[in-house]
């Protein structure tokens, strides 16, 4: 049994189980609260409740005050819920955010494409146009899968009524593995959407860096389609990381935008290309290759990471190293099966990243 | 279509309730108002990029802070009336509160001291106001534990004349001379010792031995002031990672100065905190983790992940961490048997550690504690039997810059003793290690004004030449009360009347 929790001011909805505590179930879905002990005694996670009905648990009487208590203030690692709820959390709500909302579609497969021998591209028609921000991804239900699956839309919000997904097959992952192998044009799907907090923050000054890796390419995608169509005059460049060229997709249609457009730029990094005679461009990591295009010297742009955990974790690095912050730094991981467990021991320097 | 949000979320409201607070001035320069801002060579390019660590108004501060107390005040009253001193572990917990009480109590007031005067250095009025909460704070905490502690002071020796002795007493300047020399540093290196290495990467060594210790050891009274502080301790650390990111933020150039900074205060800190590693080990009759332990997990561990983001920002771990990783079998043993002999001139009581304690010593410490410890503990253990309990007549040496004698070992060479000297201008100095080496040649104008306790006895400045002299008068020790050997002092004897073991001893019906 579990209870929807509502965060404001940012409008995030996360599901919360019977004795999960709120924070635990924000921190696993993705929702950054602040916290800092963890066991009701610092007070650092006290949040607002709104509406519903909240267990204020084990909070110490010297970190959740009586005239707080009475105030509906609870703290968030201990707080479970019992009812549908709201809360106000102290974070900041994003300008750049529009709030679609979410709802549930039925979709219909229209084609299947191999994008890379490990990578394909799955291509639905909606029942209704989806309005969305690039970048923000889709929840899907697939059969015999339990749960949804969260994958990023790759097409640019204007091809409101479709959806563009690029599947990476997981060894041993059921949702993949059944995309790959079962699916097929003509079948029906449910998904709901739009998720997400990883889109251009266009209210920001400066020029974009997008670096992606594998099926990360396909929130960069649709930003940067998104960001062409409508003109944007800002700086783009895309570095785009595969191991070798079978593996680099969609290399044609952005060296067509290469040559179409002066504002952006495409570089392709191949990071297992030593023997390979026809490959003239990058040989190395893709940070590596925007740490070489840049000069090791990013200031002055906001970069949009989006890829398996390792390139992201080598690429912030690069980026900080180049005067780079938090700030100026967005992301999508791609967590999947295969990417193991949470990194190790993280400390609280950072909040987002 | 986007909702508007009705409402100002915290960040906003705050923001309005705050931006008066700075101003541009109009008849003075910038630089005269603010004329430590850039001593130091830190550049700040931009203010607004400081981000609150957290977002309190005095209104709220004073209704939460009013209602801690008078919870915790609750508490130290119920103490008191059940005469809470009776149900503790053993008396010879009370030293480890004799211990904080001079040697922790006042750096909390040292630390309300910089935190009033530093945030007045700064132009920024997020890092202005963070200090001036963080200063009441620290008032508040020097306060609460003397209040916590007071009690003790009813039933107990040694803990009369507190904030006195630290301004005096040999092992004291340890701590003073730490918070000195932060506080007579720039407004950013005393942000980066005191809200970046101490409250944020060691205070977990100093907090969790002390109020994990006073609970495992029954006295309730220092447990609830461990409570009451740790909502304001969690707003503490997270100023610190402000304060570290926003400087390195600022400006490339600030890298090298802040690493310098880190490698000296990590080590200062490292120092400071050797007096815990034997208030743990050897201090607490139920212990609640070694300091090996300890240091693993706060240091170790959690430094570990800390350092690896800061690598980010190109900030490597502190320079002489590696001497510290070491020094973890050794630390609180050299400490303690050190303290062991100079017990003349302490105001709290030393002992042999029972039989017990020192097999979970060597539990503990396997590779160390029998084989360098154990048989120095079993000599003075046969000393002390045959009547003749050492105490060493011979001042130490101590060093220059921490100003812990010079009773360390050497890394990988643990029967080798750490010194190091040069000479500055003349002059012969001496030092613990090649860290407080290096920290001394960095700054030699500074530490050369070292108030070194030792040198000042030999120099008459300390109202007289013996140290029966020095610890009476000048110290306020009181001589056969509050130093020299636990078993058969008066707080010992007072312990097992309490505990009905033995009849009081009648010197108390004799006065």
């Amino acid at each position: 049994m579990s209870h929807t929790v509502t965060i404001e001011p940012i409008g995030e909805q996360i599901e919360v189980e019977d004795g999960q505590t709120i924070l635990a179930a924000a921190l696993r879905q993705g929702v950054w609260l602040p916290f800092a002990c963890g066991h009701g005694t610092c007070a650092t996670c006290k949040v607002q409740v709104l509406e519903g009905d909240v267990e204020i648990g084990d909070a110490s009487p010297f970190a959740l005050m009586d005239v707080e208590r009475g105030e509906g203030k609870v703290l968030a690692c201990c707080a479970t819920v019992e009812s549908d709820v709201t809360i106000e959390a102290d974070i900041d709500v994003d300008p750049d955010f529009e709030g679609h909302p979410v709802e549930d579609y039925v979709a219909t497969v229209t084609d299947i494409v191999d994008l890379s021998p490990t990578i394909k591209g799955l291509h639905l028609k909606l029942d209704r146009p989806m309005t969305f921000q690039a970048g923000q991804y889709i929840n899907i239900e697939l059969p015999g899968v339990d749960g949804a699956r969260a994958f990023s839309l790759a097409n640019q919000p204007s091809r409101a009524d479709e959806v563009e997904l690029h599947v990476r097959l997981v060894e041993g992952g059921a949702a993949t593995t059944y995309i790959h192998e079962q699916l097929k044009a003509g079948d029906e799907l449910k998904l709901s959407g739009p998720y997400g907090q990883f889109f251009v923050r266009s209210s920001q000054p400066g020029d974009l860096i997008f670096i992606a890796g594998g099926s990360g390419l396909s929130s960069p995608q649709s930003m940067i389609m998104d960001l062409l169509e409508q003109n944007d005059e800002r700086k783009i460049v895309l570095f785009q990381g595969a191991r070798n060229q079978a593996e680099l997709y969609n290399r044609e249609l952005f060296e067509a935008l290469d040559r179409d457009h002066d504002n952006f730029t495409y570089v392709p990094a191949l990071s297992q290309a030593e023997d390979d005679a026809d490959w003239s461009g990058y040989q190395g990591y893709v940070h590596e290759a925007a740490k070489a295009h840049f000069d090791g010297r990013f200031a002055g742009n906001k970069a949009y990471l989006c890829g398996p955990p390792p390139m992201i974790d080598a690429a912030i690095t690069a980026l900080m190293q180049g005067r780079l912050f938090e700030r100026d730094i967005f992301m999508e991981k791609f967590l999947t099966a295969a990417d193991g467990a949470e990194d190790t021991q993280r400390s609280a320097l950072f909040k987002k990243i | 279509m986007a909702v508007q949000n009705k409402k100002l979320n915290l960040k906003d409201k705050y923001q309005y309730l705050t931006r008066d607070m700075g101003w541009e001035p109009t008849y003075q320069k910038k630089k005269d108002i603010f004329p430590d801002e850039d001593f130091e060579g830190i550049k700040i390019t931009d203010w607004s990029q400081w981000e609150d660590p957290f977002r309190l108004t005095m209104d709220s501060y004073w209704k939460y802070q009013a209602e801690k107390e008078k919870k915790l005040y609750a508490i130290f009253d119920a103490f008191a009336q059940n005469n809470g001193h009776q149900n503790i572990s053993d008396a010879r917990y009370v030293n480890a509160l004799k211990l904080f009480l001079s040697g922790v109590s006042p750096l909390e007031h040292a630390a309300f001291q910089g935190y009033a005067k530093t945030g007045r250095q700064f132009s920024g009025t997020g890092a202005r106001v963070a200090c001036q909460m963080q200063a009441i704070d620290e008032l508040r905490h020097s306060q609460t534990q003397q209040h916590a502690m007071s009690h003790y002071n009813k039933h107990f020796n040694g803990l009369h004349d507190a904030a006195h002795m630290h301004d005096r007493v040999w092992f004291l300047s340890v701590p003073k001379s730490f918070f000195d020399d932060a506080r007579t540093a720039g407004p950013f290196e005393f942000l980066t010792a005191i809200s970046f290495s101490f409250e944020y990467v060691l205070t977990n060594l100093l907090f969790v031995p002390f109020m994990s210790g006073a609970a495992y050891n029954g006295d309730m009274a220092t447990v609830t002031f461990g409570f009451s502080a740790q909502s304001d301790e969690a707003r503490h650390m997270t100023l610190g990672l402000e304060v570290i990111k926003f400087i390195l933020e600022q400006h490339e150039d600030n890298v090298p100065i802040v690493q310098r900074w880190i490698d000296k205060w990590f080590w200062r800190g490292f120092r400071l905190l050797s007096l815990v590693s034997m208030m743990m080990d050897y201090m607490l009759p139920n212990k609640v983790m070694s300091w090996s332990e300890a240091w693993e997990v706060y240091y170790e561990q959690n430094g570990g992940a800390l350092f690896k983001d800061l690598e980010r920002y190109g900030i490597r771990p502190p320079k002489y961490q590696d001497v510290a990783n070491d020094a973890k079998h050794h630390l609180s043993h050299q400490l303690w048997t050190t303290f062991y002999q100079y017990s003349q001139a302490t105001s709290f009581h030393t002992w042999i550690p029972e039989k017990e304690e020192m097999d979970w010593m060597s539990e503990k410490y396997p590779d160390t504690f029998d084989k360098y410890y154990r048989p120095r503990y079993e000599h003075l253990a046969k000393e002390a039997a045959a009547g003749r309990r050492f105490y060493n007549n011979t001042l130490p040496q101590l060093c220059q810059v921490c100003q812990v004698p010079t009773l360390f070992t050497e890394m990988g060479a643990p029967t080798k003793l750490s010194h190091r000297q040069l000479k500055y201008e003349g002059e012969r100095y001496h030092f613990c290690s090649e860290a407080c080496c290096e920290i001394f040649e960095h700054e030699p104008e500074k530490y050369i004004q070292a108030w070194l306790p030792v040198h000042q006895i030999y120099q008459g400045n300390c109202e007289g030449a013996d140290v029966e002299t020095v610890v009476q008068k000048y110290y306020h020790i009181n001589i056969g009360e509050d130093n020299f050997e636990y078993l058969g002092s008066p707080d010992h004897k007072r312990w097992l009347s309490i505990k009905g073991i033995k009849p009081a001893d009648e010197d108390k019906n004799a006065a």
